[in-house]
């Protein structure tokens, strides 16, 4: 199918001379110089685009320093956020590691201790599970009241 | 590559590796001044995106937090405007199509009453008249055609992006943008000759 040469044209004008081959360039020129149609799309063009250029549409300081200050508080609770995080990340690997170190001892305390009292196996290891995961459940029973206080604080300050 | 151009880009590439490295930081001062330096043309693309100053100005703050939020994500190979308007563009059309799912122009119905507010000029009052009589003309102009037309037109000609750059700022391949320009210059040339007769 052969293409429309004045669509063609213009199409390329509207790229804006930016991205044409060297043959597309020298096939441009060629057409313009032979079509005044062409030439005066290509002039109304030019036109267009000093036109937009000379819009002006600018921001203002108060919405400039807005945004910094914005951008600034958002950053340092990010910052906030991300060092909490680091500190629960390392409180979860120090719990880990002092659980792993400290359960076998413990472990053998309890036994001592259900000897030493002649009490029989399971109770004993009742006694060991209770006092084993009682830190973790006083934890999640604190972190969950916190946790309704805040969402129970930002309701009523939305509210 | 002759000596100049491969200093230009060794330049543009040394520029856009220490603003990589700031967002990487959060640096609230790359942060500063990446704003003071893009303000003007972030948001006469975000004005021209949804033809309307109050909703390019949220979207302008918007634009700016999520640039913080995503700062690590930002590929210095690439022009940090072509990066800033992609993050302007999808939070705009994100919020659009939250607001009304048909498209860009939906917001066109709103436009009564809206003015681009044209900063204040020194010029003496009657080329202030002429300048504002301009720009008002030209932005009736812009907003009465498609919102993908007026982008691309926006993005080529008010902001210098290449092809390839406004191909990757709204996602669309390169021949569409080459279609859209065409298009949109074509809506736009017969729209500000009969406001000019």
């Amino acid at each position: 199918m052969i293409r429309d040469p004045h669509q063609q044209a213009r199409e390329l004008i509207a790229c804006g001379g930016q991205g044409l081959t060297d043959s597309q360039q020298t096939g441009l020129r060629a057409h313009l110089d032979g079509c005044a149609l062409c030439r005066d799309y290509a002039a109304a063009a030019e036109q267009l685009v000093r036109s937009l250029r000379s819009v002006p549409v600018a921001a203002n300081l108060a919405l400039v320093r807005t945004t910094q200050m914005r951008v600034r508080l958002h950053a340092q609770q990010l910052r906030q956020r991300q060092e909490r995080l680091w500190l629960i990340w390392m409180s979860c690997v120090l719990v880990g590691l002092s659980a792993a170190i400290t359960t076998p001892f413990l472990w053998r305390g309890f036994q001592w201790l259900g000897e030493w009292a002649r009490v029989s196996s399971p109770v004993w290891q009742v006694g060991f599970m209770v006092f084993w995961i009682s830190p973790a459940l006083v934890a999640s029973l604190l972190f969950l009241a916190r946790g309704i206080h805040l969402s129970d604080t930002n309701g009523t300050s939305r509210g | 590559m002759n000596a100049a151009a491969c200093y230009f880009v060794n330049g543009m590439e040394s520029e856009t590796s220490a603003i990589a490295r700031g967002l990487r930081r959060r640096d609230p001062d790359v942060l500063d001044r990446l704003i003071e330096q893009y303000q003007h043309r972030l948001l006469r693309y975000l004005v021209y995106l949804t033809s309307n100053r109050e909703l390019a100005e949220d979207m302008f703050q918007e634009t700016w937090i999520r640039v913080l939020e995503r700062g690590h994500q930002y590929d210095p190979k690439y022009e940090f405007s072509t990066w800033l308007f992609s993050i302007a563009r999808h939070l705009t059309v994100d919020y659009l199509r939250k607001k009304k799912p048909a498209s860009l122009d939906g917001l066109l119905d709103e436009e009564e009453g809206v003015s681009l507010d044209p900063p204040v000029l020194r010029p003496s009052a009657l080329e202030l008249v002429a300048q504002q009589e301009q720009a008002e003309r030209i932005s009736a102009a812009l907003v009465g055609i498609a919102a993908e037309y007026r982008e691309a037109i926006v993005l080529r000609f008010q902001e210098g992006l290449a092809l390839e750059e406004i191909a990757a700022v709204t996602g669309a391949p390169l021949g569409t943008v080459k279609s859209r320009l065409y298009r949109g210059l074509n809506a736009l040339l017969p729209r500000l000759k009969g406001a000019q007769a």
